[in-house]
């Protein structure tokens, strides 16, 4: 009997228990049904897909409004994947995975045939956008969207402002080269460093000492060194009126030779070409700290009263400044190696600032390039300006587009 | 021993310079040499007794920590190697600071050059940062050293559309097209952020002109000092930050010393030059004062 | 044998009895550390030969000398030789044989491309260039010459233009009054790291005042009298700061390279400091 209770009261408990494990079960599956339910979030809405506009082709532009459950509602959605096929119902690819919050992506391809992602333009292509959970099972697909086709366009209006600026500044420098060409008068400033020249000139002959003219390291053909030879001319004739001596000694053999006829044509054309020596202008070496050293040698047993340089100069600049400096000379430099400005506005006695180099022998010269350039350039300044002070007027009372018209976006 | 330095190099300094002024007020002249020697012993004595400065981030070094801190992780940074061993001194701790920082970050790093120097000072950095201090990260995943192509800044021309048109390998010879780290990398524009190390042409100009710009990407930059003051108009716009000069390295330093527990015993070298560039700048100071002073004398005698 | 001859003979006999002690007890100490015999006596000859070489560098500031020279054309011809190297295996290697034969590629192990003709273009320019060399056919350098400046002046043009042109003016049209909220917050933070208004309202001032008396110095077209006298005074005031500045940064510059020199020699090579 007792052995009949023992077991009924076992089978009892087995029942029991499997009974409350199956339960179990049951409630373990429903509850994972129910929470898919629930975690599976809203698709992102109201896709579309338009091709990139201003470019070169091989890009579509996407947005769309973000899934309700990103930022809200379930706050399940982690970020979105972008999905692009050739056909409706072709195999879709993954194009790029997005953080939540997003709501634009820019699809770009590559733009010739065998890249990697090539992207050819004129083919339909439709998109979806799937809003991610944290489980990889557990998404939601916006509607597809399509046919969308990439082109390119022939015309950035991004950089309209470039191309008008560009063009507006061309069309001043050829107008005003033309107009120099043409023999017009065009106005510059006298500079008072083309004074100080003068008046260096004039001190080298008081004290019968020679001038020292230095054309500095750049080519025939760098702008400095045009520049310079127009104040050469200026200096020789000067020069060869007064009777000074002149030294220029030349760090490239091209640049030597336009110099010596530089200056044999000033002495001439101040009626002097008797007293012209073609060792005045003469060849050092095209060897940096080596051309230093033999001008520098000059300086200190010719003792020159003036030293002028003109053109470009690298970080020989300061070590030629202190050693006419230490050698007592009058020093007037000029250059638009900005770098090295500050070395000769220590060093110098006065020193033409960039843009001056060029105004200086625009004023000396007449030369139509560098005068009708700088006539340009000097335009252009002022519009700039202009433009500047109706920007800062109009950006106060809250109105953009001047300074929107200067923002370059693409 | 920094204190008897100290001691030390500021009795040296002193009395020179008092005999100095004396000299150069009783309108004697002044060897040149004499000039450089006080140079030299300036820089020599806190290097020799390790005499250091604090530092702290200005708001244009701040910019660029900031943004290689805010940038999620495993964003992709390019780091510019534009200098030679000559500039090395001066630019050099910043290039190591931006690659401790962006690995540290677990950003995805990208080595270039547009010198040719570049390329091999990118490969010691990735031998003397990288493989010892991160030994976890893997070339080719989460960085590479893509090297130096000749061009200037018509290699930023071509890479700002497409990498694989001028570079088909890595230094290691490693096919672009193999590396895990390039497998979605086209062009520039796909880069996070760029920084710029270098102080010549081509260097942040450049970038700033054929990539920046042009493309949208943000940049930021470590520049010898030198040319630093051209740059600023960049600031704050078209450059996220710039670090000038050894200034610049040493408070980009001092902040990731300040955050990162892992970096409070790493070799800072920027920091280690502020010693000598705070003694060297005061002499400098004082020689200008000294020689003004003996100008005015000068002239005083002279009437 | 005079005298001058012979004091330089005495000096460069004791600048290689020195070379050599020092290679010899630098070996001795990295033996010590540890290294492997033969890397140390190399390694040894290489921090003994750079010390060497900073020092002959830096004798130029006490006289220009043979060791000076010697240094400075060691290191133009390097740097040449090196730039030339790296140009070849980095471009012509890297960029240019993997587009054109695979034979090729295989022969310096790089990864062989698709075929790609355009490639020859710029060989045939390359080619034209080395042609200076040349005497006779000097002039076809000229050509590619030509492609160089025009393609690199368009480029520039353009770039240029946008960036320090129309950005630059872009960057200029600067709030003149930054966040007024009232006297109180205004004055509030007077910090140099340019937080506050007063100090960020102040900086912006500079900015516009800099920029436009700047330009006003550089325009050529008018006489510097009266109100353009004055703001172009205001723009020689404002270059001039800028290349103190500029002079400021070139000396932190130059020291910092010093530190880095004199921290070789202390650390690398004499090892006073660690």
């Amino acid at each position: 009997m007792r052995l009949k209770l023992l077991f009924l009261s076992c089978l009892l408990l087995i029942f029991i228990c499997t009974s409350a494990f199956t339960q179990d079960e049951a409630v373990v599956a429903d509850s994972l049904e129910t929470t898919a339910e629930t975690i599976s979030p809203a698709p992102a809405t109201s896709l579309t897909a338009i091709d990139k506009p201003d470019d070169h082709g091989h890009g579509i532009d996407l947005s769309w409004e973000l899934s309700a459950d990103d930022g809200g509602g379930l706050m399940s959605v982690m970020g979105y994947m972008i999905y692009r096929a050739t056909s409706p119902d072709g195999s879709y690819e993954a194009r790029s995975g997005l953080l939540l919050n997003v709501t634009a992506y820019s699809d770009v391809g590559a733009m010739n045939e065998g890249e990697n992602d090539y992207m050819p333009d004129y083919t339909d292509y439709y998109y979806k956008v799937r809003a991610l959970t944290t489980d990889s099972a557990v998404f939601a697909d916006s509607e597809i969207l399509g046919p969308v086709q990439s082109f390119g366009q022939w015309f950035n209006w991004k950089r309209l402002s470039v191309l008008l600026l560009v063009a507006g500044f061309l069309f001043l420098t050829v107008y005003f080269i033309q107009k120099a060409k043409g023999g017009a008068k065009l106005f510059v400033r006298r500079l008072a460093g083309i004074e100080a020249v003068d008046e260096a000139i004039g001190r080298a002959t008081e004290m019968g000492k020679p001038i020292l003219y230095v054309l500095g390291l750049g080519t025939a053909a760098d702008i400095a060194t045009i520049a310079s030879y127009t104040i050469l001319s200026r200096v020789a004739k000067k020069v060869a009126e007064y009777q000074t001596g002149l030294i220029v000694p030349c760090y490239d053999p091209i640049v030597m030779a336009i110099a010596q006829e530089t200056v044999k044509t000033s002495y001439m054309n101040a009626g002097r070409a008797d007293a012209y020596n073609e060792d005045m202008v003469y060849f050092v070496t095209n060897q940096q700290f080596a051309y230093v050293a033999g001008v520098n040698g000059v300086m200190l047993r010719d003792r020159p009263a003036t030293n002028i340089y003109m053109g470009k100069f690298y970080a020989e600049s300061l070590i030629l400044a202190e050693t006419g400096v230490a050698a007592g000379s009058i020093q007037i430099a000029g250059t638009d190696e900005i770098s090295q400005i500050p070395f000769f506005v220590v060093a110098c006695d006065y020193t033409l600032i960039g843009e001056e180099l060029y105004a200086a022998s625009a004023y000396l010269g007449k030369e139509p390039l560098l005068l009708g350039s700088l006539k340009a350039q000097d335009y252009a300044k002022a519009c700039l300006i202009f433009l500047a002070i109706i920007g800062f007027i109009t950006l106060m009372f809250g109105y953009h587009g001047i300074v929107d018209f200067f923002h370059v976006a693409g | 021993m920094s204190d008897i330095g100290l001691i030390l190099s500021i009795g040296v300094i002193v009395v020179g310079l008092l005999w100095l002024t004396i000299r150069s007020l009783t309108g004697r002249e002044v060897e040149r040499r004499i000039i450089f020697l006080f140079i030299g012993i300036s820089v020599a004595i806190p290097l020799l007794f390790n005499i250091t400065v604090s530092e702290k981030a200005t708001p244009i070094v701040k910019g660029i920590y900031d943004k290689v801190e805010n940038l999620p992780s495993g964003s992709k940074i390019l780091i510019s190697f534009d200098y030679g061993p000559s500039m090395a001194p001066e630019v050099e701790p910043m290039s190591d600071a931006f690659l401790r920082h962006a690995l540290a970050k677990g950003h995805k790093v990208f080595i270039m050059g547009l010198w040719a120097t570049g390329q091999s000072l990118g490969a010691a950095a990735v031998d003397k940062i990288v493989k010892p201090e991160f030994p976890d990260k893997v070339d080719g995943v989460d960085y590479i050293n893509i090297g130096y192509k000749a061009g200037n800044q018509g290699v930023l021309n071509v890479i700002i559309t497409d990498f694989r048109k001028m570079y088909a390998t890595d230094v290691n010879g490693v096919d672009l097209d193999s590396v895990e780290i390039f497998e979605n990398i086209r062009s520039l524009k796909d880069m996070d952020l760029i920084l710029c190390v270098g102080g010549g042409f081509p260097g942040i100009k450049e970038w700033v002109l054929f990539a920046a710009d042009p493309g949208n990407i943000p940049l930021a930059g470590g520049s010898a000092a030198v040319a630093t003051p051209l740059l600023y108009p960049y600031y704050p716009k078209q450059l996220i930050g710039l670090l000038g000069g050894i200034k610049g390295a040493a408070e980009y330093e001092s902040e990731m010393k300040k955050n990162y527990p892992r970096f409070a015993d790493m070799p800072t070298p920027g920091l280690n030059m502020m010693g000598p560039q705070t003694l060297a700048h005061m002499v400098v100071m004082a020689f200008i004062v000294i020689g003004n002073l003996s100008f005015f004398f000068a002239k005083r005698r002279k009437k | 044998m005079d005298r001058s001859r012979r004091i330089s003979l005495i000096i460069f006999a004791g600048i290689i009895i020195l070379f050599i002690l020092s290679w010899i007890i630098k070996s001795t100490t990295l033996l010590n550390v540890g290294t492997e015999s033969l890397l140390s006596i190399r390694d040894a000859f290489f921090i003994t030969f750079a010390a060497f070489l900073t020092l002959a560098i830096f004798s130029f500031l006490y006289k220009d000398n043979p060791y000076y020279k010697f240094a400075e054309h060691l290191f133009v011809g390097v740097s040449a030789a090196y730039w030339m190297c790296v140009g070849f295996w980095s471009t012509f290697v890297g960029n240019f044989i993997p587009k054109v034969s695979t034979t090729l590629s295989n022969f310096f192990e790089v990864p062989p491309k698709e075929f790609d003709i355009f490639y020859f273009i710029p060989l045939i320019l390359g080619l034209m260039l080395l042609m200076r060399l040349s005497p006779k056919g000097g002039w076809l350098s000229r050509w590619s010459l030509a492609f160089i400046v025009g393609t690199t002046a368009g480029l520039n043009l353009i770039r240029y233009l946008r960036t320090d042109f129309i950005t630059q003016v872009s960057n200029t049209f600067i709030p003149l009054l930054v966040d007024w909220n009232g006297i109180g917050p205004f004055f509030s933070d007077f910090s140099l790291s340019a937080s506050g208004q007063f100090v960020m309202t102040l900086g912006n001032w500079v900015i516009f005042i800099g920029v436009f008396s700047g330009l006003i110095y550089f325009f050529f077209s008018k006489e510097h009298k009266g109100f353009f006298g004055h703001a172009s005074r205001v723009g020689i005031w404002v270059l001039m700061i800028t290349f103190g500045a500029s002079f400021g940064y070139t000396v932190m510059g130059r020291v910092s390279l010093l530190v880095g020199r004199l921290t070789f020699l202390f650390k690398d090579w004499l090892g006073l400091i660690s």
